[in-house]
């Protein structure tokens, strides 16, 4: 009856999945970021988001390269999925900051 | 409609936009402190309650991995005999085996003491957690009320009209334009990620999440808690035993025969 998720998550070791939190702050500072470039160039609607697809896209794409070497399943115990996903805090964190930035700028003289 | 630009005092920006982010994140900090501070040490359980919770965690760690198990047969099977036997003769229990006339009554929740603290705690930081977020709204409310705040990048339905901007009469003005209060739903939801960064992953600042767990938590939190009869726990833990103890393998099984396969040194076929 040991089906086969039994037998790989006996071979997670658990401090490194708790030193995987430092993906989690390099999401949110490249969402911060990304925020704050979308609100600083004044882009409206679409193109603000499709500028977060693009920023999601670059560092997970650099993270695979470098970090995990093309095997994030290797290093990441939800596999790709989990090193792309942004997580919703992430994503209204994006949100804050684009309006944040749009407002100092564009908005108020 | 679309190019049509309001004007907003800069110094609107500087008393409204900046005071409501930075007050909204200092008294997320504060929250996650008051909370820590509030925190009661767990309970000190007794030698004998600990050495019963600790047994039923033992058996749970051995029949986790018996199918792949990293421990040879004659040691599986004499601690899984050990704890069998035990577990059937009570000696782990908190009180002693079981007298065998009088049923163990399992305490009411109401009046053991370590559950109501529990309860009590869950409680508590319901209270620190919603009695800010009250404050600031009402605050936000009274001062920062009747007037456009910033302008939104993305485009929003006509029905957000009336939750943000509340309190500016203008039918034909931009959703786009909002007032003060939906620059503090943008930072309830947005902050959460920088409470992450700052109070580290387990924070008590995170308001959208016990919004979302409340109900079910306080439930949650007084079922695993003391009243738990340790007897039938134990019980069902032999039988489990049981089961595991006939699933049970040992990765190093026939591994002189794996090895040479690996190498090369014997063919796949042969046994």
């Amino acid at each position: 009856m040991a089906t086969p998720a039994d037998t790989s998550a006996q071979l997670v070791f658990a401090p490194n999945v708790l030193h995987n939190q430092a993906l989690n702050s390099v999401k949110f500072l490249s969402s911060c970021f990304a925020g704050a470039v979308a609100g600083i160039l004044g882009l409206e609607n679409w193109l603000g988001f499709a500028l977060f697809i693009a920023s999601i896209i670059s560092t997970s794409f650099i993270i695979y390269a470098v970090n995990c070497r093309g095997k994030p399943a290797r290093y990441l115990p939800g596999g790709l999925g989990e090193l792309i996903n942004p997580g919703q805090d992430n994503i209204f964190t994006f949100i804050l900051v684009w309006t944040l930035f749009y407002g100092i700028i564009h908005v108020y003289d | 409609m679309d190019r049509l630009s309001l004007y907003l005092d800069p110094q609107i920006r500087d008393w409204v936009l900046f005071p409501i982010t930075l007050v909204m994140i200092l008294v997320g900090v504060l929250r996650h402190y008051v909370v820590v501070l509030l925190q009661s040490p767990p309970k000190k359980l007794s030698r004998a309650a600990t050495r019963e919770q600790r047994a039923l965690t033992r058996s749970q760690i051995l029949r986790a991995t018996s199918a792949n198990s990293p421990i040879p047969p004659s040691f599986y099977k004499a601690i899984s005999q050990n704890l069998s036997e035990a577990f059937k003769a009570g000696t782990y229990l908190k009180d002693g085996p079981p007298k065998g006339d009088a049923p163990p009554s399992a305490p009411n929740p109401l009046s053991d003491p370590a559950a109501m603290d529990g309860m009590m705690a869950g409680m508590k930081t319901q209270m620190v957690m919603m009695v800010p977020q009250m404050v600031i709204m009402g605050w936000i409310n009274f001062f920062f009320q009747g007037f456009v705040l910033i302008k939104l990048p993305f485009p929003l339905t006509l029905g957000f009209k009336s939750m943000l901007q509340r309190g500016i009469d203008t039918p034909d003005m931009d959703v786009r334009w909002v007032s003060s209060l939906s620059w503090y739903f943008l930072n309830f939801f947005g902050l959460n990620g920088l409470y992450r960064l700052i109070l580290g992953g387990d924070n008590s600042a995170d308001a959208s999440r016990d919004m979302t767990a409340s109900p079910f938590a306080a439930m949650g939190n007084t079922q695993p808690g003391q009243p738990q009869d340790f007897n039938k726990l134990f019980k069902a833990e032999r039988d489990n035993l049981e089961f595991a103890e006939g699933l049970y393998s040992w990765v190093g099984e026939n591994m002189e025969t794996k090895i040479l396969r690996k190498y090369g040194k014997l063919p796949y076929d042969s046994k």
